[in-house]
């Protein structure tokens, strides 16, 4: 034991010496040369939302260009993004279904399966926080956290950068869009960032009721359905999913707790939101997600446990599931038979169009 | 870089030493005889079998029966479907004979200080038809109650409780049992459904075994009830509550009948 123990201490001694030389090596060269500008060299392009969405935030370092939502639509379906070169984003976030998946819970690379539904990526572009549980400040940073992510992607950054330098197509695209032929993470998110801003769904016959003055845009079913989703004491459902009189998100962008995901003894598995603040009452709150083209995104929530827009609106028609810190908005919910019914053909109308170059790149 | 291997070594070193200090441990323990960890074995009453008893009866309703109500489920035309034909209310069976059906009966005084096992057998309440199955029942307390759905809507179990937790919780069509305790003795907790108004059901929680819910028949049936001097107990939905003292001799067969006055 300790002549073993003896040894392994010389050859960790040796291991030391190599790897401090190495990070020297690596220090030195990366000293001398700076890091690649992440900044896009084209003109800004305006970002033009159709009906029913306010202006696109856009980040002052990050102006989408027509460079680099070209890249990022390359990369978003580029399957070299993974470990076994078989998911890209598009693998989860499918254009053919607004760019969510049909599946409870993702399935990764492998047979990893994730935890939570893939959201819908249209609108996103609103959102101040993206994730379910809010983990990510920006598209930007958004951007790589599935590339690495053991049970989606699961592929070290340098391996996914270093399969794409191999590629001349990427060498001249980056180039294009930055000003050097240099395949960094920071242009990478960057790119993604922006090809994801273009991904803006809107005009759907609620805005063209709402925001657009035809008034016949809307069947009576759906106008009943529009009001009960209005009203504090009915549907109560615009206390969180907001519309404003000028655009509606049908989301505020922030964190609630309705009780999905609540088991046998009121706590919860994924803690949601409490994972970022570890505030105690932040438990079982997730992200209030858009409801533009829900139903074109079932499952639902962020488990992906309610398959139906009918048994969604049964679930808030039953206030939701109790525990210790349910959101005081799903208690003054009260919806009817009729309600209930009106509701679901509402949430129909909130099916807009998508852009016409959002799908694979070279199929528009 | 080097600082991380540096600190995984010692970590890996220090492991080592406790894993050999564990081992030694280990093998030392093995020798001597495990010591047992001396917890106060928890003692439950034993009924005596040759003194136990049994209390029988029979619940009437005297005067007119009420014909019993038609319910309007056709506000979710999917539990119309599922229904399979009338529903009618069940708040008060009157069948031959005055005989009171869905009456709950139970020994409210008298066992104080008996500590009765928690049973293990998991009673099952059912949504079907937008309906609560069974109506009226009764559990130990901690006795596991299964709640599941065998509807093709979604239904929200809410027992509305004052003693134990009141709480609710949404049940798709073909989503996973629930299962439940009720912790204190609580008669009775009423059961709704948050979605369905008219869904009602009625749970009476006792820390002891002597509970029964009066058949079509009128009667009902507490056996193995260790002799002794009792305050008798019953529950009707929309008749109340009422009380009988009894003394119940070893081995007796005693009975005692309640009888509902309608107005
Ligand atoms: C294995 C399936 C999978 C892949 C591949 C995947 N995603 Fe996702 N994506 C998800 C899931 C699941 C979530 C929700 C995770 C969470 O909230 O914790 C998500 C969330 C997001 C969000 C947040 C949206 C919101 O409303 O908060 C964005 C943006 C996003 N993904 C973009 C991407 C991009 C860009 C890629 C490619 C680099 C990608 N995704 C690859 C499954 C996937
Ligand atoms: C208290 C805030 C709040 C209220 C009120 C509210 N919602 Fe939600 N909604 C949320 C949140 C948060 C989620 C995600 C919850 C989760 O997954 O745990 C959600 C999820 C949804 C989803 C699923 C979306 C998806 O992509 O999975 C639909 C549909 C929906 N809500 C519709 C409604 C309707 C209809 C009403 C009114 C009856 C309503 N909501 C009321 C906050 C709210």
């Amino acid at each position: 034991m300790v002549w073993r123990t003896e040894l392994m201490k010389n050859r960790h001694l040796f291991r030391c010496a190599l790897s401090v030389l190495l990070s020297a090596a690596v220090l030195f060269s990366s000293g001398c040369k700076a890091a690649p500008s992440e900044k896009p060299i084209g003109a800004p392009v305006a970002l033009h939302p159709p009906l029913g969405l306010p202006p696109v935030p856009i980040p002052p370092n990050n102006p989408p260009t027509k460079e680099t939502i070209a890249l990022g639509r390359r990369l978003f379906y580029d399957p070299r993004l993974s470990k076994d070169n078989t998911l890209a984003c598009s693998s989860c976030h499918l254009p053919t279904t607004d760019f969510s998946d049909t599946v409870s819970l993702s399935r990764g690379v492998g047979t990893a399966i994730g935890i939570r539904n893939a959201p819908t990526l249209i609108n996103t572009a609103y959102l101040p926080l993206q994730f379910w549980d809010g983990r990510a400040p920006s598209l930007e940073k958004q951007a790589v956290i599935p590339m690495e992510n053991p049970i989606e992607m699961n592929q070290p950054h340098e391996l996914a950068l270093s399969k794409l330098k191999q590629d001349p197509t990427y060498r001249r695209m980056f180039r294009e869009a930055f000003g050097t032929e240099d395949i960094s993470l920071g242009r990478t998110e960057n790119a993604l960032a922006s090809f994801e801003r273009t991904i803006l769904s809107g005009n759907s016959a609620f805005d063209r009721f709402q925001y657009g003055g035809d008034k016949n845009a809307l069947t009576p079913q759906q106008l009943r359905g529009l009001v009960v989703f209005m009203t504090p004491n009915k549907g109560n459902c615009a206390a969180c999913h907001t519309i404003t009189p000028q655009y509606a998100l049908f989301t505020d962008g922030k964190f609630h707790n309705l009780g999905e995901g609540a088991d046998d003894e009121g706590t919860f598995k994924d803690l949601g939101r409490f994972s970022q603040t570890r505030i105690e009452a932040d438990k079982g709150s997730f992200k209030t997600p858009t409801l533009r083209n829900i139903a074109r995104t079932a499952p639902y929530m962020h488990d992906g446990s309610l398959q139906t827009l009918r048994q969604v609106v049964d679930f808030y028609a039953g206030q939701g599931n109790s525990n210790p810190y349910l959101d005081k908005d799903m208690k003054t919910i009260h919806l009817t038979g009729q309600d209930r019914e009106d509701l679901v053909e509402f949430l129909k109308s909130l099916t807009g169009e998508l852009p016409p170059n959002v799908g694979p790149p070279g199929k528009e | 870089m080097s600082f991380f291997t540096h600190r995984g070594f010692r970590g890996f070193a220090l492991s080592c030493i406790a894993s050999a200090l564990l081992v030694a441990g280990c093998s030392k323990k093995a020798e001597q005889p495990a010591a047992t960890p001396s917890q106060p074995a928890v003692s439950y009453y034993k009924v005596d079998p040759g003194t136990a008893a049994t209390l029988t009866g029979t619940v009437y309703y005297k005067g007119k029966a009420p014909a019993r109500k038609l319910i309007d489920i056709t506000e979710d035309p999917a539990c119309v479907e599922a229904h399979k034909g009338k529903a009618y209310d069940e708040s008060l069976m009157v069948g031959k004979g005055g005989a009171l059906e869905n009456a709950f009966i139970y020994i409210k005084t008298g066992l104080e200080g008996k500590n009765f096992e928690t049973p293990t057998e998991t009673v099952v309440i059912d949504q079907q038809g937008c309906w609560f199955h069974p109506h009226i029942f009764g559990v130990q307390t901690n006795q596991p109650v299964k709640i599941v759905n065998s509807d093709p809507v979604t239904h929200n179990i809410h027992p509305v409780a004052a003693v134990n937790r009141e709480w609710n919780h949404s049940q798709g069509p073909g989503d996973a049992p629930l299962n439940r305790k009720f912790p204190n003795p609580e008669v009775m907790i009423p059961v709704k459904c948050n979605i369905h108004s008219w869904m009602r059901s009625y749970i009476g929680v006792l820390d002891h075994p002597y509970f029964a819910v009066s058949k079509a028949d009128g009667t009902f049936s507490l056996p193995n009830l260790p002799p002794g001097t009792y305050t008798v107990a019953i529950w009707q939905e929309k008749l109340g509550t009422q009380e009988q003292q009894i003394t119940i001799a070893p081995q007796q067969h005693a009975t005692v009948d309640f009888t509902y006055k309608g107005k």
